[in-house]
């Protein structure tokens, strides 16, 4: 990872061999974030914190598509199952970089850990909308009054836990490190912090990887109980494996997705390695899931299935079709060097792996033979909120914290623009300026 | 005091065939199959006995505001023999209706009746009592009503308040209630009372009450405003003959159209039925079969209920409660749910957005990565000049 | 030599894989039988041949349980087309069109001996009475999420969607009523005998009577929930294939049972995942100290404080 030694004083910095190697993580700078689009996410957050408390008011009947027979609406199925699936960056980048030691993965770990943050966030946030009695959710606190062997049990108490303790101590840093470089008199506090999450960092991180690996899964196992109802493609024993598997694809494809795509937006350089490291393994992910998902079939005696005329093998084949090219086109783009259809590769193999673990939940649930669900218009855009929601805090958290990759030049370039805080500076005399490490006023200040 | 015949000795003295008595009994029998102890027995000739063995009642009737409608029901029977068979088994000392005297005598006849079974009449009461003024607006020989049944009722053995207008005031009562007309229960206290709510009620009712009362000593359960269960304890709605219909959803919309003349439920025309305590509907009048309201085409008013007549509309329908199951079945498997425009509009907006986003992005990497690259050249390049 | 600690909790871990595996499928054969049958299980046997579709139980159980009547089809009569919210039991009729043999059939809580409902509750609201084995719902627990609606294989409990209070709501064998001595309102007042209620055993060997005394008449000589969904204390005889009156064939095996099978065993004591998570800290320490000392290498190359 380190260059040829230096011998400049901390200042300019010659380029690296490779220009865009990212290195270090740069908050966004000289642009705005605050664009028509973010006050669009805004608004919509707005509107759906509104129909919120239309919900709250009136109970889940009028407010939302479900009925009897679908109990369950796209609030859980799509925001906590799918997204925080697609979410789950932490987990499965996590686990490539800290215990298969793919070191190069590690310039990804805060986008992950950010996007896990608020995709979990969001989602656990509108399961306690969408649940009837919120108010006994206290029993969480009392071990022993938890039914162990319902996986809803597994997958409530899991996720609270996970969201409030691993993910949250593991996505502090990027702020400590601000308030280190914000204000010199926090410094001691700061460097206690981190020292104290450096100590338990083994352990805290461990936990970050085997709590979302029990409720990834048992969001699988929840359709378990669902038997006959749910089509023969996609019940099976190995649903919570298969829901682990495509959780990891998705996140990876959430991760590099999202850090390509804010590279474009903000042009930023784009580490070709990085990526290409991170497509390689989504792709035999991709593969290797696909490869279980379907010898479960052949074994099971489900594939013939796929090959009637019904709205189900319809569906069986967009999802393989999306997953599997979308696999094809990461290999692909490792040979021909574009970014497009990396980006394109991950996009459909996400869109793939959503689908296929929303199926079992809505597309693939038979309850009835005359028993449909569609989501209502508040029901949707609650649920757009909630997730416009997530973005909105990410596009400020990316613009206030060092989250985003970049090399390391655009630490300095930052620099210029960290710079500027008239009004606290003035008021407190206590800035660090210059060039990280001074603590000396330059004559300019 | 003299000592009063039963029953059984009176009839005989008086000519009535021992056919006739246990055909009343029967009547009974059926009026109260298991509402009262007295007809609670495994044949009419043990009721007939019961009450043969009873003394003859002494029943003291009370007019005040009424119409004499509940006295004419006492009367109206189909078969003369058992109207005069009802006066046969009560003894009526003072009825201002049916007796002969009147004037000085017949108030002389009240004092007798009063003196001579001090303690053991019935007192029946038929009318309201008005409070206003005083209560100036009904006196019995200068003295208010008022007056008059505290007097009597202080003596009974019991009372009973036949009609609507005893028992909760009647039309007297009605809207605006000018003269303040108020029932029995609200003046008399101590003495227990039976409300026979009706407009009129049917003389078994009263019947049955008196006889329980004389011949096993207790009066009937009573519900919770004074009336016996036996003939109050449901609502028209619960045995009406109509109730097919209903439950069939066959009604009549107007009279004289299809589903009148068919005899179809009345309930859209605004029966109270099913808010209506009385026995009408098993226990039609007369004697004979289809002679009540309903019967006769003619929607309930619910003339027994004090919240019901005078206070709704004729042709009002009245909230059900009860749960009747219709004559329709559910499938086996039901529809339920469904997509609304707006909806599937919606999901469609939001795919196509982000289909199209990432159509349109994927093709900037290029010009975007240039782009960085240029930015980053020239910042190093700035920062070089700053340093030298 | 002092063993480190990370070779002790590498030991720990590669101990304890074998021991882990070994109490889970252990612990599994020495419960001969995870799901304890009730003591004294109470039921409901339900003969299709005989009920005429009165709906004296519907209304009935409106009454015994103090619910209002589903008047939403015309505002007058109780008409449900489903269990909802006020209806815990419905009367329904299957009608062939090709005019064959109709059969009405009486659905409510199956009371299964390994309910659904029961294995899916996260916090046991919806718990199964040991004694009489009635499935209840206690609202102290519950937290609406609904997941017993999805669990239950016949799609029994129903959820109150209109209010701010919401309920589940399900048949519970009125057990308000047999606390005093009485019998469900639908067996009450059931006018030609087709639901009849008393003990489970009493009830499966007058089903078995009835076929044995009437060869022929029963679909299939057997009795519904006998060892359907691992045996359901709410019987059924009918004339008709039992699907076409909407009680799925599930098999002898409870849904529970054969789908949550490996969720049990792999997290049983939570062994397995206290073995992994060893194991991951071992991983992550070891690979921790590698990227420390990396970072601190380039700390001191770039002068840049080094990002967590």
């Amino acid at each position: 990872m380190s260059t040829a030694t230096l011998t400049n004083p901390p200042g300019i910095f010659p380029p690296a061999p490779n220009q865009n190697r990212w290195e270090r993580a740069v908050p966004v700078y000289g642009v705005s974030v605050f664009n028509k689009f973010f006050f669009l996410l805004v608004g919509l957050a707005i509107l759906s914190g509104f129909l919120t408390i239309y919900r709250e008011a009136v109970g889940l009947g009028p407010a939302s598509g479900m009925n009897d027979k679908f109990g369950w609406g796209i609030w859980k199925t799509f925001n906590v199952v799918v997204l925080t699936a697609w979410g789950s960056g932490a987990f499965a980048v996590g686990i490539a970089a800290w215990v298969f030691g793919r070191k190069r993965l590690h310039t990804l770990m805060r986008m992950a850990l950010l996007t896990s943050m608020l995709a979990y966030a969001c989602g656990l946030c509108l399961l306690g909308v969408d649940v009837g009695r919120p108010w006994n959710f206290y029993w969480v606190l009392f071990p022993w009054n938890w039914n162990v062997h319902s996986p809803m049990a597994e997958v409530a108490i899991c996720m609270s836990v996970y969201a409030s303790i691993p993910l949250a101590l593991e996505n502090i840093p990027p702020i400590l490190e601000r308030l280190w470089h914000f204000d010199v008199r926090l410094q001691p506090v700061v460097e206690k912090l981190e020292h104290a999450l450096h100590k338990f960092f083994p352990f805290i991180v461990a936990l970050a990887y085997l709590l979302p690996g029990m409720h990834q899964s048992s969001l699988g196992a929840l359709m378990l109980l669902g038997g006959q109802r749910v089509h023969p493609l996609w019940q099976t024993p190995f649903l919570p494996l298969l829901y682990v598997g495509a959780a990891s694809f998705m996140s990876f494809g959430c991760v590099a997705g999202v850090t390509m795509l804010c590279c474009l937006v903000w042009k930023r350089p784009i580490d070709r390695d990085v990526l290409e490291e991170a497509a390689r393994i989504t792709a035999w992910i991709i593969f290797a899931w696909l490869v279980i998902r379907n010898l479960d079939l052949l074994f099971r005696g489900a594939l013939f299935t796929a090959f009637h005329p019904t709205e189900y093998a319809l569906i069986f084949w967009i999802e393989t079709f999306l997953i599997g090219y979308g696999g094809w086109l990461l290999l692909q783009s490792l040979k021909d060097r574009k970014l497009r259809t990396m980006f394109l590769g991950y996009t459909l193999s996400s869109v793939g792996g959503m689908l296929y673990r929303f199926s079992p939940t809505t597309l693939a649930y038979m309850p009835g033979p005359k028993a449909t669900y569609f989501p209502s218009v508040i029901e949707l855009l609650i649920a757009i909120g909630f997730a416009s929601t997530g973005i909105a805090i990410f596009l400020v958290m990316v613009k206030l914290f060092a989250i985003l990759p970049a090399p390391v030049q655009e630490w300095h370039n930052m620099a210029l623009y960290f710079r500027a805080r008239g009004p606290y500076s003035n008021w407190t005399k206590y800035f660090n300026f210059g060039f990280f490490g001074d603590t000396e006023p330059t004559e300019s200040d | 005091m003299s000592k009063q015949p039963t029953i059984a000795e009176h009839l005989e003295a008086s000519g009535v065939s021992r056919r006739s008595f246990i055909q009343l009994c029967s009547m009974l029998m059926v009026t109260a199959p298991a509402g009262l102890a007295l007809t609670n027995k495994k044949s009419v000739f043990e009721i007939a006995a019961a009450i043969g063995k009873t003394q003859r009642p002494s029943v003291i009737w009370l007019h005040f505001q009424d119409c004499t409608g509940c006295t004419e029901t006492l009367l109206r029977t189909s078969t003369p023999d058992v109207a005069h068979l009802i006066l046969d088994v009560i003894s009526l000392d003072y009825h201002e209706t049916l007796m002969a005297a009147s004037g000085a005598q017949a108030e002389a006849a009240l004092r007798s009746a009063m003196a001579a079974n001090a303690g053991k009449y019935v007192l029946v009461v038929e009318g309201a009592i008005p409070m206003k003024d005083d209560g100036v607006y009904m006196q019995l020989n200068s003295k208010p009503a008022v007056q008059v049944l505290r007097e009597v009722a202080s003596k009974a053995a019991a009372v009973i308040a036949i009609g609507s207008c005893a028992s909760w005031g009647g039309v007297p009562s009605a809207d605006p209630n000018p003269t303040g007309a108020v029932g029995v229960d609200s003046l008399i206290t101590g003495k227990p009372i039976v409300n026979l709510p009706g407009c009129p009620p049917n003389p078994y009712n009263l019947l049955g009450v008196v006889l329980e009362y004389v011949t096993m000593g207790k009066l009937p359960q009573l519900d919770e405003v004074g009336r016996p269960k036996f003939a109050y304890e449901r609502v028209i709605h619960e045995n009406c003959p109509r109730r097919a219909h209903f439950d069939a959803g066959r009604f009549a919309g107007a009279f004289g159209d299809e589903g009148h003349r068919k005899g179809w439920c009345l309930y859209k025309m605004g029966c109270k039925g099913p808010v209506t305590h009385a026995a009408c509907s098993t226990r039609h009048f007369n004697e004979i079969a289809d002679c009540w309201p309903i019967g006769a085409g003619i929607p309930c008013l619910g003339c027994t209920e004090k919240n019901v007549v005078w206070k709704m509309g004729t042709f009002e329908t009245v909230p059900i409660h009860l749960a009747t199951p219709p004559d329709t079945y559910p499938p086996i498997y039901s529809s339920v749910g469904g997509a609304t425009v707006g909806a599937a509009a919606l999901v469609g907006a939001v795919a196509g957005a982000l289909g199209g986003a990432t159509y349109v992005y994927s093709q900037r990497f290029q010009s975007s990565q240039e782009a960085g690259a240029e930015r980053i050249e020239n910042a190093r390049a700035q920062a070089e000049k700053k340093e030298d | 030599m002092a063993i480190t600690r990370r070779e002790l909790i590498t030991n720990i871990a590669k101990a304890g894989v074998p021991a882990a595996v070994g109490l889970t499928v252990g612990a599994e054969m020495l419960h001969a039988e995870e799901v304890p049958i009730p003591s004294a299980p109470l039921g409901l046997l339900y003969d299709a041949s005989l009920c005429i579709g009165c709906k004296a139980c519907e209304a009935a159980c409106n009454e015994a349980n103090n619910t209002p009547p589903d008047t939403s089809r015309d505002g007058l009569h109780q008409a449900p087309t489903d269990l909802n919210v006020f209806t815990r039991n419905i009367i329904k009729l299957y009608k062939p069109e090709d005019g064959s043999q109709s059969s009405f059939v009486k659905r409510q809580c199956m009371q299964c001996f390994d309910p659904g409902c029961v294995a899916g509750c996260p916090f046991e609201a919806l718990y199964k009475d040991q004694d009489s084995g009635v499935v209840h719902w206690d609202g102290d627990k519950c937290i609406g999420c609904r997941y017993c609606t999805i669990a239950c294989p016949y799609s029994v409990p129903r959820f109150q969607w209109l209010g701010l209070d919401p309920v589940i709501t399900k048949c519970e064998l009125c057990s308000h009523r047999l606390a005093k001595g009485l019998k469900p309102g639908c067996t009450s007042v059931c006018p030609v005998g087709a639901v009849i209620f008393g003990p489970r055993t009493a009830l499966l060997l007058e089903a078995k009577r009835r076929i044995k005394n009437n060869p022929g008449r029963y679909y299939q000589d057997r009795v519904y929930g006998e060892t359907d969904n691992g045996g359901t204390q709410a019987l059924y005889l009918s004339r008709v294939p039992f699907d076409k009156l909407g009680l799925p064939d599930i098999g002898p095996e409870s849904g529970p049972s054969s789908t949550l099978r490996w969720q049990k065993r792999i997290y049983s004591y939570f062994a397995l995942p206290a073995v992994l998570y060893a194991a991951l800290v071992t991983v992550i320490r070891r690979n921790q100290h590698g990227h420390e000392q990396e970072a601190h290498q380039q700390e001191k190359e770039t002068g840049l404080r080094a990002q967590i």
